[in-house]
């Protein structure tokens, strides 16, 4: 019934053929295309991936979908050599929501390779229910699955759904259902220590780590083994709008709330204390309070006035960057708790932020339609990504990506990185820093005044350490154009994601496209022999 | 009289900002149109101060005659001077008012906010043109109306004689567009600016106010049936015309354009589009390049699925707290459920309560420290 409103069909994703669970989204409009095409060749819809049809309605308007990217390695829930995986040994984990570890941990070389061990066991059942009544129970619990692969956590309405990334299954094979309040956020972290991996946190502001392992091996719908942090919003009642582990910080991670306060806990501390911290006095001053007695949370930083929307972590945990409601940026040592940079958007609230790998620069996304780019060396913006229609929702270098004529000798680095908005749009971007002009400084009226001189003046001058840069001017930021522009979905898109083998878009609502890169030698290659057959070669649609 | 405190007074609590009222407005049968608008200009806050400032210091020139600018500034004093924090006024001298005077707003069908607004609007102009007018020629003196300053648009006026007159309402809500044509033949360019006191922009789906006014301000090609006439090449030509905001304006009024005529179906459609607007805005399309901030404090919203039919209630931000006016109701919102009304991204939803006309108003950055 789908195909049969688009004429020239083709026919997205074979995955979907048999499953018409998401038949009422509206999912597949006529004019969404199933590929889309970069200097480096094709990106082509592999699969996707949802969740029953009949939670859309509950929950519109009510949450935003999130996805984290786990993944499990191969060892046993209960095996206690996981101390050898400490830094950067698997690259695996991104996180949509958090974004932490943005960068893929710096490691390229590791990662979502092949299927997943655990797939064979479920994706034969999991397709049986339709209109989402029935799939649950089709779900066979198996305690000797040990887990193995790569999952995809999204919270849609008043549950978690997983799903295998590495399976051609668009439904989940496993929904975790809070009957209490919605989850917003997750994250995940590949080395914690003690099993507990995974962080939610809900819009009640509670927080549970749990042990994702332990859920898949688990039949049931409700979340299981769970340690229960800020319970019924005892400490800070207001949403949990977004969580991320401490890279390398043992344990240690910080939960950012909708009233501009950010909570450090200790995975090894008690969670039940009820810690109380001094009101705030300032609502616009940053200030942190510890608590007093060795208890869950152990501080709390009041960032701002208004929410907290996004927070990211350096690939080393050193700086912890943060974007809401008042639309500055800000960047923190986290261990000294210094604010050592940071600065306004254009207008409007900023909505997302990430690093690049190598920790130079931040990306942000807000109201202004805009995707920042923010230097850590100079702390200011250099470059502002003018292309999509609407907010800007997601933001996320591809750390997997290499210029094409790279060759290690140039000093002309080049950053590739993508960014979704609410206009349903995908965006990829290429950042030359060798590219980037100031545009001319006209004065207004034509003629130099002191006043456009002074202004543009302190724009370049150089900020002390802590301070925040106010909103640049429209003329003293270069500009940049998207390389691409593809419109994913129907609905607007919340997270983008890279991994080695695809780009990952999620949409508002739910539903998530995973998109191939071209394969290799598609490109240029000119010494390449697969390279120019493969680049001959017309592609139809896309086969399984 | 503290015990009869409202469920807005208790939500408020000693935050209850001092002096403020917030009164509902009871409908007289479809008068919700009126009402919405009325509550976003009461708290339009320096109209409500120059209008209510204007009447007490020209009670003497108006006698008794009536007009809408009495009518609404009896009724913003009304609000005003309540006892009561909170509680429900009838407009009704305004609303008998507006009926005698203009038909179509005389019958009890739907009427459009925007079309009242701009009708209040001019309507409120044009009795201040006229008593200004009197006064002048009661006074032998032309000192006391207040001009355009040299070089804002005289130069421009298309040759028109009469002096324009900057009322309160104009210096409030009045901007200048430059429609700037250039002719593809001579490369003449030729800048027509024209008022505006709202404006009226179209609408896509999934997009933001800043991305639809920067279609607003696009360069548009007219060729074909609809080609310039150049007055140097003294034909019709191929030209580039866009639109670009010369004198951004104090209280900018966005209307978005959410009914559309459909050819096909030969009557209106309402366009439930998703469309986001930021609590704070910048114009980028303007001629000079200065940055004019503004931040939103009001929105109407039309709820309903189609253009004949529906409600119209208001969103009101007054004293950093949003309030929500629905006829007699007034109610504390949290300043994140602005967004509910955006739109939907999908066509068919349960979702109809759509934001549709949006007041910004200006807001000054400190100098440019």
């Amino acid at each position: 019934m789908i195909s049969a409103s688009n004429p020239n069909s083709m026919m997205s994703s074979s995955s979907t053929t048999g499953n018409n669970n998401a038949a009422g989204s509206g999912q597949q409009a006529p004019g969404l295309k199933t590929y889309f095409k970069t200097p480096e060749g094709r990106y082509k819809l592999k699969y996707e991936k949802s969740h029953p049809a009949g939670l859309l309605h509950y929950a519109h308007g009510k949450s935003v979908t999130q996805v984290t990217l786990a993944h499990l390695k191969d060892k046993p829930a209960h095996a206690l050599s996981s101390s050898s995986s400490s830094i950067g040994i698997s690259s695996g984990v991104k996180s949509a929501a958090a974004k932490f570890l943005g960068g893929g941990n710096g490691s390229r070389a590791l990662s979502f390779v092949g299927g997943n061990g655990g797939s064979k066991s479920s994706s034969g059942t999991t397709k049986v229910g339709s209109l989402g009544s029935s799939y649950t129970n089709s779900y066979t619990p198996n305690s000797n699955f040990d887990g193995k692969g790569t999952y995809l956590i999204f919270n849609v309405g008043d549950a978690i759904f997983i799903s295998d990334l590495n399976s051609q299954d668009k439904d989940p094979i496993k929904s975790i259902n809070f009957s209490t309040s919605n989850p917003i956020s997750h994250a995940f972290d590949p080395d914690a220590k003690d099993g507990h991996d995974l962080l939610i946190g809900l819009n009640s502001g509670d927080v549970y780590s749990v042990s994702l392992r332990q859920q898949l091996q688990d039949g049931g719908k409700k979340l299981v083994g769970g340690q229960h942090y800020n319970k019924d919003g005892c400490v800070n009642n207001s949403r949990c709008t977004s969580i991320a582990w401490v890279p390398n910080g043992d344990g240690t991670f910080v939960v950012a709330h909708a009233d501009g306060n950010m909570y450090v806990y200790e995975k090894s501390k008690d969670g039940s204390g009820d810690p109380s911290f001094p009101v705030v006095k300032d609502q616009n001053q940053f200030s942190v309070s510890h608590a007093r007695y060795s208890k869950n949370p152990i501080a709390r930083w009041h960032i701002c006035q208004g929410s907290i929307n996004s927070i990211a972590f350096s690939n080393d945990g050193a700086y912890i960057a943060i974007v809401g409601r008042d639309g500055y940026l800000r960047v923190f040592d986290f261990k000294t708790e210094q604010l050592i940079c940071g600065g306004k958007s254009y207008y409007g609230a900023l909505l997302c932020c990430t690093w690049s790998m190598d920790g130079k620069y931040i990306l942000t996304g807000g109201e202004d339609d805009l995707v920042q780019v923010w230097s850590m060396e100079e702390r200011k913006i250099v470059a502002w990504g003018e292309g999509h229609s609407s907010w800007v929702s997601g933001v996320a270098f591809d750390s997997y990506w290499s210029a094409p004529n790279a060759d290690g000798t140039g000093e002309n680095v080049v950053y590739r990185f993508g960014s979704v908005g609410q206009d349903t749009q995908l965006l990829l971007w290429d950042l030359e820093m060798d590219e980037l002009v100031v545009p001319m400084r006209r004065a207004p009226g034509g003629s130099p005044t002191m006043s456009t001189g002074s202004q543009s003046a302190h724009w370049d001058h150089a900020c002390p350490l802590g301070a925040l840069r106010p909103a640049p001017s429209m003329r003293d930021v270069p500009k940049l154009s998207p390389l691409v522009v593809h419109r994913v979905h129907t609905d607007p898109l919340s997270g983008l994601i890279f991994t080695q083998e695809s780009v990952l878009t999620v949409c508002r609502e739910g539903h998530i496209k995973i998109w191939a890169r071209p394969s290799e030698g598609q490109t240029t290659g000119s010494d390449s022999l697969s390279g120019t057959s493969l680049k001959e070669k017309p592609k139809v649609g896309y086969r399984q | 009289m503290g015990a009869a405190g409202s469920k807005l007074e208790k939500a408020l609590g000693d935050q209850f900002p001092e002096g403020e009222r917030y009164f509902g407005l009871e409908n007289f049968g479809n008068t919700c149109y009126c009402n919405s608008v009325l509550q976003a200009l009461y708290f339009c806050v320096p109209f409500r101060e120059q209008l209510l400032e204007y009447y007490s210091s020209n009670k003497s020139f108006t006698d008794a005659e009536e007009n809408l600018l009495t009518c609404l500034a009896d009724l913003f004093t009304q609000i005003t001077s309540q006892k009561k924090k909170t509680g429900v006024i009838a407009p009704k001298r305004f609303v008998q008012r507006l009926k005698k005077q203009n038909e179509i707003f005389r019958s009890y069908m739907h009427q459009d906010a925007h079309e009242f607004l701009n009708y209040l609007l001019n309507e409120l102009v044009d009795i201040l043109e006229k008593e200004s007018r009197a006064v002048k020629s009661d006074l032998e003196s032309s000192s006391s109306s207040e001009q355009i300053p040299n070089g804002l648009n005289t130069s421009h006026t298309n040759g028109h004689i009469k002096e324009p007159l900057v009322t309160w309402v104009h210096k409030n809500f009045q901007g200048i567009l430059t429609n700037e044509t250039r002719c593809l033949r001579c490369e003449t360019v030729t800048a027509r600016d024209e008022t505006f006191l709202d404006l009226s922009i179209d609408i896509e789906q999934n997009s933001s106010i800043t991305s639809c006014l920067k279609n607003f301000s696009s360069t548009e090609t007219l060729n074909a049936e609809d080609k310039f006439f150049c007055d140097k090449c003294c034909s019709l030509q191929e030209a580039q015309k866009r639109m670009k905001i010369k004198k951004p304006p104090q209280i900018l009024v966005i209307h978005l354009k959410r009914f559309k005529y459909i050819e096909q179906l030969g009557r209106y459609k309402k366009l439930s589009y998703r469309v986001v607007f930021p609590l704070e805005l910048k114009l980028t399309n303007t001629v000079e390049d200065t940055d004019a901030e503004y931040s939103l404090f009001a929105v109407v919203v039309h709820v309903g699925s189609g253009p004949n039919h529906g409600h119209y209630v208001s969103l009101v931000k007054s004293h950093n707290h949003w309030l929500f006016f629905d006829d007699e109701n007034v109610e504390m919102i949290d300043e994140s459920a602005v967004q509910t009304f955006f739109g939907s991204a999908q066509e068919y939803s349960s979702n109809t309560d759509h934001g549709y006309i949006l007041f910004y108003e200006r807001v000054d950055v400190g100098s440019a420290s």
